[in-house]
């Protein structure tokens, strides 16, 4: 009931920022213009309003497009937080836990410096995500068997991760400092800025998918955090369930970097808040994330493209309106993470 | 054909050989007790007799079949698992804990029916603890923790469980009900097989007993006749006297406290 309640206000806070994300920005749209757009354009009622021609290219083409991608990138990041959170029984760990961030970012990096094209940028990066997970599941196998998987896997994490930031290092230090160093660096302070159409179609279907699955997986994800022996001997697959909870939660971190370079804390702050609201059962959590996920992105996003003059790298503006509601979450550490 | 029975078991963790040679056997709807020192073995048979480790060699029979051959849902429908301490690192209430107990007979993406939650339900009623469902599972004390956990076993409809030191943790009053618990438990059908450090606790549940030491199985037998003043002193390095009480009752005193008053 409270939770039905929390859900239609979130799906509610979302399409309100949705529609105000749209309206804002360097050409203003009022909220009356844009409503008889959307009516006319999507639903065939009413009347074109004046300008139509240039107010579709701005709404559809241009801000519609960056809107959706962020909307898939906050539930991702976040979806992938939570799932993380819940399979490491850790509500510290965030989607880089297993290195896929770095490797992700490195690939991007060395993708700019041998690649001209945007696409080729893309496949390393979204490569290079996968082989820094492979590398720290790898790592967790050498000494398998003996001791807790998770804490293996966390190892391998860390290993993963320093060892892709370490290479990042060194294609930023070889990198052309005039023309490929900036945009990498611009790059990994994250943006939604180079978003258009082509891009979001080709991830917009394995980011929705990925994520419902995820959600779906919620009870299993419940069991896997009470430890491997309690799963076990409730009748779970642990290795099976951990592992294709992994290569979904990659996807989704992976996916992100492509589009929109590296975003950090919101998969770490989101399911907290999310967690705060409806409790710590993924069934719910999950979806909840994703929702609470999407609505904070955008309202970020609108901050950075309309705030000043220039475009705030959205990386830098997570991690410093993350910080201090991660500070006010702390205050439900005591709690055990209610 | 034997209940539930591990043949010749060997185990080790890396090259260290932990258990050497374990034979064990379990009838239906008893109390098997283990006891022995630290470090011993008990866990680790434990979890053989769950299938979360594999014997090196030597095998656990469940009702005539390797335990190896069935799926970890079958397994699960048979035998469940009540640890030492579950840490819950987030807030699940009590209810959701137990509801758990039911995730073998859900399919996959399947929501729990109301009937999984109806059963989860009528297991903490059996215990007394249905009060508790709202809760958050770390706000619980130890006992309630445990009742919990056993909830979850009843829910998970396994016959047998499998506990690992059940009272450890536990205030007197909490360890006496728990053992109380098990007692009505193991009247109504279920078998148990559980590690304690107390021959005091053996004696109450009577059933039977194996004492573990450095891998081996001492002594086996009926509890009454097993526990014997020699084979704890043997176990535990100790100095103590089992002397009867008045109505035969068979008590445990240590030679410290041997004083006439």
């Amino acid at each position: 009931m409270k939770n039905s309640f929390l859900f239609g206000m979130m799906i509610a806070l979302l399409g309100a920022s949705l529609l105000i994300s749209l309206a804002l920005g360097r050409y203003e749209i009022d909220l009356s213009t844009l409503t008889q757009l959307l009516l006319w354009k999507l639903l065939n009622i009413g009347t074109a309003p004046k300008e139509v021609m240039l107010l579709s290219n701005i709404v559809f083409d241009i801000r519609l497009p960056r809107i959706l991608a962020v909307i898939l990138v906050g539930a991702a990041l976040s979806v992938s937080g939570g799932a993380f959170q819940a399979m490491f029984v850790n509500p510290l760990v965030s989607p880089g836990i297993l290195g896929v961030l770095a490797g992700a970012s490195f690939g991007a990096a060395l993708g700019i410096m041998v690649s001209n094209s945007w696409f080729g940028v893309q496949l390393f990066s979204f490569a290079f995500g996968f082989v820094a997970v492979l590398v720290a599941l790898g790592v967790a196998k050498i000494y398998g068997r003996s001791g807790s998987q998770t804490i293996l896997l966390v190892l391998g994490g860390v290993i993963s991760s320093s060892l892709f930031s370490a290479l990042l290092s060194v294609v930023k230090y070889v990198a052309d400092p005039y023309n490929k160093l900036p945009t990498i660096v611009y790059w990994l302070m994250g943006s939604f800025s180079a978003v258009d159409m082509k891009t979001l179609s080709s991830v917009a279907m394995p980011l929705i998918f990925s994520t419902i699955m995820l959600s779906l997986m919620g009870k299993y994800l419940n069991v896997l955090s009470l430890g491997d022996d309690d799963a076990k001997a409730l009748g779970v697959r642990v290795t099976w369930v951990r592992n294709s909870a992994i290569l979904l939660a990659t996807l989704l971190s992976t996916l992100t970097v492509v589009v929109a370079g590296m975003i950090g804390w919101v998969g770490l702050i989101i399911p907290h808040i999310a967690r705060f609201l409806v409790g710590a059962d993924n069934r719910v959590l999950l979806p909840m994330c994703a929702l609470l996920g999407a609505t904070f992105l955008i309202i970020v996003d609108t901050l950075c493209r309309t705030s000043m003059s220039v475009e705030i790298p959205i990386g830098i503006a997570t991690s410093l309106i993350g910080i201090p509601i991660f500070v006010f979450a702390l205050r439900n550490a005591k709690k055990g993470f209610a | 054909m034997s209940f539930y029975s591990a043949k010749n078991l060997h185990f080790s963790y890396n090259s260290t050989p932990i258990l050497k040679g374990v034979d064990l056997h379990i009838d239906e709807g008893s109390i098997v007790s283990l006891l022995g020192p630290n470090g011993t073995g008990k866990s680790t048979l434990m979890k053989l007799f769950l299938g979360l480790l594999s014997p090196k060699s030597g095998e656990v029979l469940l009702k005539g079949k390797a335990l190896q051959s069935y799926s970890i849902k079958e397994r699960a429908l048979h035998v469940s698992y009540v640890p030492q301490s579950t840490q819950v690192a987030f807030a699940f209430c009590a209810l959701d804990i137990v509801v758990m107990g039911r995730i073998a007979f859900e399919s996959w993406f399947q929501k729990p029916s109301k009937t999984d939650r109806d059963l989860a339900r009528a297991a903490m009623e059996r215990l007394g603890i249905l009060h508790l469902e709202k809760r958050t599972f770390q706000t619980l004390s130890g006992g309630e923790k445990q009742l919990v956990l056993i909830a979850r076993s009843l829910a998970q409809g396994a016959k047998i469980l499998v506990m690992d030191e059940p009272v450890s943790g536990l205030d007197y009053g909490n360890q006496l009900r728990l053992l109380e618990t098990i007692m009505k438990l193991s009247k109504e059908g279920y078998t148990f097989l559980k590690s304690t450090h107390f021959p005091e606790h053996a004696l109450m549940l009577g059933g039977y007993t194996y004492a573990l030491k450095n891998g081996h199985i001492l002594a086996h037998g009926l509890t009454c006749k097993t526990i014997t003043q020699e084979l704890i002193n043997e176990l535990y390095h100790t100095n103590i006297e089992l002397k009867q009480t008045v109505c035969g009752y068979p008590v445990c005193i240590p030679s410290f406290a041997q004083h006439t008053n």
